[in-house]
């Protein structure tokens, strides 16, 4: 059984990380044109594919498997993608694909905080919903 | 915690300021095609700009990983003018060739083509990162 704010801690954690890997691929779309440029990405610590993955738990609720204060493995990932003559090998659909992925997890793990919040807040009050 | 949404920001904002120097570039070029006579004597010569991938200051764990762009020169094409034949012309040498700049008006275009496409995607990228502070901002509401 998790205590009541540890899910908020580990979904705050799934949003650190997606904000940072934000900053990641932003860089790669920067870097589309610039010569020898190889594109970066993080992936987290415990989900192996750097997404937030949920778990059903004992009691039937979901927990995030993101742990606070993980540190983040740093790759290349061109995704197979053949680096050009200059030596480029950033794929701006895949990059574009993967910003648009990234952010609509973000707001997965935002939207389950305020849900997470309005239980609380619903329990600490008289049950009014208030 | 080592980037915020204003490095995000910060990096397609280098992309942006990037892709309009290359904009600024062609657009040169283009102006340019029938300068027979530029600065320094002789036609004048195409520019090309030189991206670098660049570290930004304050990423802490992060540096090395993001990375934003930097116009690391504007270089002169080197590449021999092209000769035509206008005898008639102030600037024919003494067989009657005119030497016109070694600009390629069709390569000009897909220069401009390709970098209004990257700074359209580094614009998206930047409303990515406004969303993505929005959501942030909105828990609890």
């Amino acid at each position: 059984m998790s205590s009541d704010f540890s899910t908020i801690d580990k979904l705050g954690a799934a949003m650190t990380f997606h904000r940072e890997r934000h900053a990641v691929l932003a860089g790669n779309v920067a870097n589309v044109d610039t010569p020898g440029y190889r594109p970066y990405d993080i992936t987290q610590g415990g989900a192996a594919s750097g997404e937030l993955e949920l778990a059903p738990t004992e009691g039937g609720a979901m927990q995030a498997n993101a742990e606070p204060g993980a540190a983040y493995a740093k790759t290349f990932d061109d995704g197979g993608n053949l680096a050009g003559p200059d030596g480029n090998a950033v794929s701006m659909e895949r990059e574009l694909a993967k910003i648009d992925a990234n952010r609509t997890r973000y707001a997965t793990a935002a939207e389950l905080v305020s849900r997470r919040m309005a239980m609380l807040k619903y329990a600490a009050g008289d049950g009014s919903g208030g | 915690m080592s980037t915020d949404f204003f490095t995000a920001m910060e990096v397609s904002a280098s992309g942006l300021s990037a892709q309009r120097t290359r904009m600024n570039v062609a657009a040169s070029n283009l102006a340019n095609a029938q300068t027979t006579q530029a600065a320094g004597g002789g036609p004048y010569k195409r520019r090309d700009v030189v991206l670098a991938a660049a570290d930004l200051p304050n990423t802490g764990e992060m540096t090395g990983v993001v990375k934003g762009v930097e116009v690391s020169s504007i270089q002169q094409d080197q590449s021999a003018p092209r000769l035509e034949y206008d005898p008639g012309h102030p600037q024919a040498n003494a067989q009657g060739y005119v030497a016109y700049p070694n600009i390629n008006p069709v390569e000009e275009m897909v220069d401009m083509i390709t970098a209004s496409r990257a700074y359209e995607a580094g614009v998206t990228t930047m409303s990515s990162a406004v969303n993505m502070a929005e959501k942030a901002l909105s828990i609890g509401k």
